[in-house]
């Protein structure tokens, strides 16, 4: 260009200025236009730049810096339209090269530092502006929020319609009752209940309806509904009637809230007639709780161990302790069968007492043995604290009958088992540690092992070999049959890891997939997984050779990779696979994860076919089905498949119901093929209908059918 | 009666993503919700140049307005308008001449609250909330029976729009029922997903939004696309992709061929 920093002696024209700063303009719009939105046409915005450029010209030109008006002219800017952090990089960059290069900034040393400070205050003011619009704009958007929700209201009212047409046709009494605990309004059927006329009960205290001695407790199960604490309450109440009589009836209450969680009214439902369900109850509970300290007792800490198993969480799951006080025996026999007791009713109030804040079961094994679970969350203290506390507490003196006693309890420990564990194999797991526990000294604990200890190590050995054997070719992609239970009919093919180690022997897929999730191998190695068998199945398909779909597990750690669904597209792309040629299966446990869920969702989308593994596992399966996940088949648990549990098979029929078709692995007989056939499986996988193999194998395999 | 939902209005949930917000978002736009926010980010990540096609489909809108003005038109209905903030169709057909009248359609009940209150001091403007399958409700809504006169050209845009509309819902009848209700001189502006675009992250990225509108957009061919401008005669360039339709600076068209191919663009008149 004729323009040049090394002339300064060369005094450019008025035109050659004008000249310089409209290119520089163009450019300026030209960057804008091309990286943010802004309602303005090419040469509308040239022109605008054009004069903010003349302006800022302007400035440097002035002897005093004028700081204020550059972030004006910042602020300005950042009306143009949604320019942002972006707008702001692109004006920095054209302006920090441009200006100094203009002729009429020359020599550029005399006015590089005023350069840099019309930028930086342009800067500020363009940040301190775009804050505030996009405040503005935020607050708009709660606005709107605010006015959409006034503008479904007629929605409500006649929901509210509705609600009053069931309140006032329904035969249980219904009240609405203020924060105060008075009645707002009630229905015929309170009337018909407590023979009393809907006028007279407005305004009256729900508390003075109910019988002397029952009012505390309703009065506390209220104050928890407001604490939030609880969402319903259930109680058996007498409540007085009209003549003076005492009516027993369930009395269930709930508190309303409003869009913004403020208090609205309690809502109260009175049902009569429930005499013999509620004697049913008191009887269910005696069978299922200990006479002397109230807890829970043994059977009915198993059911409910069974449920916590199946539900607990995949990343904390939950712990179970088996209790014993130490020298019971012996203080028994000291101070007399009547003191022990006490002393037990004592440790059971102290356990309800410290784990109040966890969501723990607590049950009287019988003797002087206690079982405790925990569901953990991230907060629960590790074992230890938890022990120490339930020692420290306990070897705190308590005085019965006279006699200070101060005890220690030793606990058999199972740390996140399995949620697929039967209760009973816990629970002896639990009391095996515990014995191990008590041939040490008072008041230890001891986690159950089961030999795990060497495994753990050969695994860790394993784990960390892997990515080696995978590039020196130990590790391969093997494919079996899904065979249609109903015709024999080959409908699929699994393809699954196979690792020959050399003086080791070979690790099938499940090993393979659980030793890589451990490292976090499992993603690329996964998605080689998913590439090799894609472009077989491709392969096949061309040549004509087997045209069926073709299926692979994903872990939970690949079912929730944020990078899941492009893994997966760019396999189809690569290699030409159609969508609805695949198959992907993820656990049923990771599935409450948004990002798992939104990742099958997203595949079936796409027109992957999706499937849930590891179904009967927990109780959420089924819902999940039920709610929209879009999955075409559910494959039950190997270990509920090998037990016949009669759990699973009594859902398979709902399930199929709504379309989802069963598949069961794991079946290595003929028998056993027939009996889940006859349950209403529709496909399987085993070693009864084809070992993993090779490609060239399993196409031989197949050709005698 | 334990129904919690009756007690919530059902159309206003912010706990799910909107498109008309995550298309603010993507236009670098204030006017979303976390949850925007975040499949935003998602769908950035399947498609990183998911702005840029925002941006274009943006300044696509902008020319097209602007050719409808320079034809005359006056009046305007768009339909699934979305957010109307920046360079939105008031903005730039007011700009050019202020007396023209518009109609925003969204089935999003909160981009029609926005838009009614950004609007409320622009008597020429006015918003509407439904559904583009219902043309009924939108033509016989008090909004557009005070703002627009069938009588006179309106320009009808549906920017990527119609191919949220399954095949099953038959959207070329639907299209004809539009076409049929405006006068002689009027234009419809379209852009619509090409079935043959290039872009590999595409994909992914409409099934993830899909969830957001609860269905999947539909790719159609260009043939599929030309069809939804029946009789209308196509101006200049034709039905081009939506960089190419009279691209007149920088903000038109991307540097990247696999953005600019993503959509199929037209302006047709009613003869």
């Amino acid at each position: 260009m004729s323009y040049s920093s090394r002339i300064p002696d060369v005094t450019p024209s008025p035109q050659d200025n004008a000249k310089a700063r409209l290119a520089l303009a163009r450019k300026w719009a030209y960057r804008l236009l091309s990286t943010v939105s802004i309602p303005m046409g090419r040469d509308a915005l040239d022109e605008e730049l054009s004069s903010r450029l003349d302006v800022l010209c302007a400035m440097l030109h002035e002897k005093e810096f004028p700081a204020a008006a550059a972030e004006q002219a910042g602020a300005e800017l950042a009306e143009l339209g949604y320019l942002g952090h972006r707008g702001l990089r692109c004006t920095a960059e054209v302006l920090g090269k441009g200006l100094p290069a203009l002729p009429e900034f020359q020599p550029v040393e005399r006015y590089a530092e005023r350069v840099a400070l019309v930028i930086g205050a342009l800067g500020s003011g363009f940040s301190a502006a775009n804050t505030e619009s996009v405040l503005t704009q935020q607050e708009s958007m709660q606005r709107s929020l605010l006015k959409a929700v006034r503008d479904a209201n007629w929605n409500l009212k006649e929901s509210e319609a509705r609600f009053n047409e069931v309140v006032t046709s329904s035969t249980n009494g219904v009240l609405i009752v203020d924060l105060e605990g008075r009645l707002l309004s009630t229905n015929a059927a309170v009337g018909d209940i407590l023979g009393y006329s809907q006028e007279d009960l407005v305004g009256v205290p729900l508390l003075d309806l109910i019988a002397p001695g029952f009012t505390d407790v309703l009065r506390e199960a209220m104050a928890e509904l407001v604490a939030g604490s609880v969402e319903r309450i259930r109680q058996s109440q007498r409540m007085l009637r009209k003549d003076g009589e005492a009516a027993r009836l369930s009395l269930t209450a709930s508190l309303l809230r409003g869009a913004d969680d403020e208090l609205g009214y309690f809502v109260v439902v009175i049902e009569d007639g429930t005499e013999l369900a509620l004697l049913q109850n008191e009887l269910k509970r005696q069978s299922l709780h200990d006479a002397l300290t109230g807890l829970p007792n043994r059977q009915f800490f198993s059911t409910q161990l069974e449920i916590a198993l199946r539900q607990a969480g995949p990343e904390h799951g939950i712990t179970i302790f088996h209790l014993d006080v130490d020298a019971f025996g012996m203080i028994c026999d000291s101070f007399g069968g009547r003191v022990g007791e006490r002393l037990l009713q004592h440790v059971a109030q102290r356990l309800k007492a410290l784990l109040a804040g966890e969501k723990a079961m607590i049950a009287r094994f019988g003797g002087d043995e206690f079982g405790v679970f925990l569901e953990n969350t991230a907060d629960t203290p590790a074992i230890g604290v938890i022990m120490k506390s339930i020692n420290d507490e306990l070897l705190e003196p308590t005085f019965v009958d006279g006699h200070g006693l101060a005890v220690s309890v030793s606990a058999g420990v199972v740390h996140r088992p399995d949620t697929d564990a039967e209760p009973a194999d816990v629970l002896r797991a639990a009391e095996r540690a515990l014995r191990r526990a008590k041939t040490g000294r008072r008041g230890q604990w001891e986690l159950f092992h089961a030999g795990q200890d060497a495994e753990d190590r050969r695994d860790d050995a394993l784990a960390v070999e892997m990515p080696a054997a995978w590039e020196n070719g130990e590790i391969s992609v093997r494919y079996r049959p899904v065979v249609e239970l109903a015709g024999g009919a080959v409908s699929g093919v699994e393809a699954a890891l196979h690792w020959d180690r050399p003086d080791f022997g070979v690790l099938d897929h499940d090993r393979c997939a659980g030793l890589a999730e451990a490292t976090g191998l499992v993603l690329p190695l996964g998605e080689w997984l998913l590439r090799v068998a894609g472009g077989q199945s491709v392969w096949w398909r061309q040549r004509g050779h087997f045209d069926r779909a073709v299926a692979v597990r994903l872990t939970a750690h690949q079912s929730a990779d944020a990078d899941l669904v492009s893994r997966v597209v760019r396999v189809l792309d690569q290699t030409g696979l159609a969508p609805d040629q695949l198959m992907i299966s993820m656990p049923g446990g990771v599935l409450p994860m948004a990002d798992a869920a939104d990742n099958l969702t997203v595949l079936a989308r796409l027109g992957v076919l999706t499937a849930i593994d590891d179904f009967g596992l927990g109780p959420l399966d089924f819902g999940q089905l039920a709610s929209e996940l879009p999955v075409q088949a559910v494959r039950v648990a190997r270990g509920l498949v090998a037990t016949r549990s009669p759990y699973v098979a009594a859902l398979l029929p709902l399930v199929r119901e709504r379309g989802v078709a069963v598949a069961v692995d794991g079946i290595s007989s003929a028998e056993q093929a027939q009996w889940w056939r006859a349950a209403g499986a529709d496909f399987a996988t085993g070693d009864h209908f084809g070992v993993p193999r090779p490609p060239g194998e399993f196409l031989e395999e197949l050709e005698p059918r | 009666m334990s129904d919690e939902k009756n007690w919530v209005p059902q159309s206003v949930d912010v706990s799910v993503p909107s498109s008309a917000r995550l298309y603010d978002y993507m236009l670098g736009g204030a006017h979303n919700f976390a949850v925007d926010r975040l499949m935003g980010q998602k769908v950035e990540r399947d498609m990183p140049q998911m702005r840029s096609a925002a941006r274009i489909n943006r300044a696509f809108l902008g020319r097209a307005v602007r050719f409808m003005v320079d034809q005359g038109v006056r009046q305007f209905l768009d339909i699934g308008s979305g957010i109307p903030t920046v360079a939105n169709v008031h903005e730039v057909a007011q700009a050019a001449a202020p007396e023209c009248r518009v109609v925003y359609v969204d089935r999003d009940p909160v981009a029609i609250a926005h838009s009614e209150l950004i609007l409320a001091d622009n008597d020429l403007t006015g918003a509407v909330q439904a559904d583009m399958r219902d043309p009924d409700s939108i033509l016989n809504s008090a909004e557009v029976r005070r703002l627009l006169d069938f009588d006179q050209p309106i320009g009808l845009l549906m920017l990527y729009m119609v191919h949220w509309v399954p095949t099953e819902a038959d959207p070329w009848g639907l299209m004809k029922h539009y076409r049929e209700v405006l006068s002689s001189g009027s234009y419809l502006a379209i852009t619509h997903l090409a079935a043959d675009h290039t872009n590999e992250g595409a994909r992914a990225a409409i099934a993830r939004m899909s969830q957001a509108g609860g269905q999947l957009a539909v790719e159609r061919s260009r043939d599929e696309i030309a069809a939804f401008f029946g009789d209308f005669e196509l101006a200049e360039p034709g039905l081009v992709r939506f960089a190419e339709w009279r691209p007149y600076g920088p903000g038109d068209i991307s540097d990247d061929p696999s953005v600019n191919d993503i959509a199929y663009a037209g302006v047709g008149r009613k003869p």
